[in-house]
């Protein structure tokens, strides 16, 4: 089949969830089908500044088209749309003008999507929230598939979203939890699949020489991706202090770029970006992974620690997550401090549970997120449209 | 031999079961409800809080639907900017946005914040209010199911 990707950032230096995801999928897709990327010119997703040229290029097997973007984000008129669009007080047009605001504004992409859309046999879009998406799929509805990455915020109660879930013609959920979330807004029969994402068995033991490097000393829990508030981070911090304040000499090791102040403390170790052998020495080495975002629709992090055997510590306010941990056996969930204290010590403590805890999350990635678990079913999505 | 399974729910049941039982006295120590001394009283209690909290959707409840018709009572997080000058009224705008507003930014954006949590806060209260009034509703309709029919009825 001759099949296209919309995503709004494309790049294997990106480091979004969603990008990250399309990139896997189409490379995979690739091995069977002629697979085209269009994205952005756009790297950094808050301003969606032009960084790389336009035009068409090739990554591996996939050929790349990059349409400039037009405007970047205005953030101040964004937040304040943001707030009205949320508090359910806002206009349909000031619903629809939410997704031109959110961009990345590229009318060059919209337009080849009019004009060649139908020579692609399916067109598969990322993320319903950004405007390539929003204002894209309706221009090749008969041959869309939506993969919505859809987390229970706000956005997805606003009623500008009942026409727009109607439309496509099939749906590649992450999780359980968002074909609950967006199945229910979508027409009965239209063909659906709960993929999530495709994982290799992790490679030979880590190379734990890289921590020494660090000077990280056993025990330590690890969180891992983006240090930012929206991601449940200075709840973390705040939970993690109370956890310690009760003499744990437990080390709290964040390891990703960071948008936020981070305190200075003893047993809290941010480490910035790590590349790839130090973040699996990191899986290896670490005795849970917490994970405290309140909105996700699926956490690869998640799946990448059970690959290792690695058990979680997550916040049960997302039900996401907290689905993943119950039908995985392989972690606990916090809903409050109390719990979040409770629950660490149960970790750190009996350390032969949470091994197998680990273990039994290494099982459900093995039946549930290998590769060709995940291609099969999304050939036979593709397929059955 | 085939190890068996160690559930998250059995696991959890027990850390929330312990952590129930340290809350409740942490609450009496400090002087808390009296009725707490009573841990069936404490868990219903808990349990219908955490109800609420966890479980409700804080976009959808009654009571703000029924004070939407009575004054304007919401938190108001973003900024308007408004003009009644029907001449003026661009350049009086043009200098509320492109001046005055980035100068003064840092100080909504301080206040934004706080005008958010207490939004946030306001809306698990009518959650807890809503919960509580659902619970009053189930318990009225299963006292009067089980009243007999000549109950209440003068003799």
């Amino acid at each position: 089949m001759k099949l296209a990707c919309v995503i709004h950032r494309y790049g294997a230096d990106i480091a979004g969830g969603s990008e990250g995801h399309c990139r896997l999928i189409a490379e995979h897709l690739a091995a069977e089908h002629e697979v085209t990327i269009l994205t952005t010119c756009a790297k950094d997703h808050i301003t969606w500044r032009n960084h790389y040229p336009a035009g068409e290029t090739r990554a591996g097997s996939l050929r790349v088209l990059r349409f400039p973007v037009a405007r970047e984000r205005e953030l101040h008129r964004f937040m304040d749309l943001s707030d009205l669009v949320f508090a359910d007080r806002a206009t349909a047009e000031d619903q629809e003008q939410w997704f031109r605001e959110n961009g990345p504004d590229a009318p060059d992409l919209l337009e080849h999507l009019r004009r060649h859309g139908t020579e692609y046999d399916r067109v598969l879009f990322w993320s319903y929230r950004y405007a390539g998406a929003y204002f894209g799929l309706p221009l090749v509805a008969d041959r869309a598939v939506l993969v919505p990455t859809a987390e229970e915020d706000p956005l997805i109660h606003v009623d500008a979203l009942s026409r727009f879930f109607s439309l496509p013609k099939g749906f590649l959920f992450l999780t359980p939890e968002e074909e609950t979330l967006v199945g229910a807004r979508a027409p009965a029969g239209r063909a659906s699949a709960v993929i999530g994402c495709g994982l290799d068995p992790s490679p030979a033991p880590a190379d734990l020489s890289r921590l020494d490097a660090l000077r990280l000393a056993d025990p330590f829990i690890l969180y891992l991706g983006r240090i930012d508030p929206n991601k449940g981070c200075q709840a973390l911090i705040r939970n993690f202090l109370r956890y310690v304040e009760g003499g744990e000499g437990v080390t709290l090791v964040m390891a990703g770029p960071s948008s936020m102040p981070i305190p200075e403390h003893p047993l809290i170790r941010p480490l910035g970006y790590v590349d790839d052998a130090v973040r699996e020495a990191l899986l290896a080495n670490a005795r849970a992974l917490v994970m405290p975002s309140p909105f996700e629709s699926l956490s690869m992090v998640l799946l990448e620690a059970w690959n290792r055997g690695l058990p979680a510590l997550v916040n049960a306010r997302c039900k996401v997550l907290r689905g993943q941990v119950e039908r995985a056996d392989g972690g606990l969930y916090y809903g409050n401090t109390v719990e979040f204290v409770a629950a660490l010590d149960y970790l750190l403590h009996h350390p032969d549970a949470a091994r197998q805890l680990g273990q039994q999350g290494l099982a459900y990635v093995d039946r549930e997120y290998r590769w060709p678990t995940v291609m099969s079913k999304i050939d036979a999505l593709l397929a059955q449209m | 031999m085939t190890q068996v399974t160690l559930r998250v729910d059995d696991v959890m049941g027990e850390i929330e079961r312990d952590v129930r039982a340290r809350l409740r006295l942490h609450l009496i120590k400090r002087g808390g409800a009296a009725d707490y001394q009573d841990e069936e009283i404490f868990d219903a209690v808990h349990a219908l809080l955490a109800r609420a909290v966890d479980e409700r959707n804080l976009d959808a409840t009654l009571l703000p639907e029924l004070l939407d018709s009575d004054v304007e009572w919401r938190l108001r997080t973003h900024l308007e900017l408004t003009t009644h000058r029907p001449a003026v009224g661009r350049f009086i705008l043009f200098v509320k946005r492109k001046m005055l507003l980035p100068m003064t930014r840092w100080l909504f954006e301080y206040s934004q914040e706080n005008f958010r949590r207490q939004d946030h806060l306001n809306r698990v209260l009518f959650a807890c209010i809503e919960e509580l009034a659902l619970e009053n509703a189930r318990l009225r309709r299963d006292l009067q199911s089980t009243e007999p029919a000549s109950a209440g009825k003068p003799a």
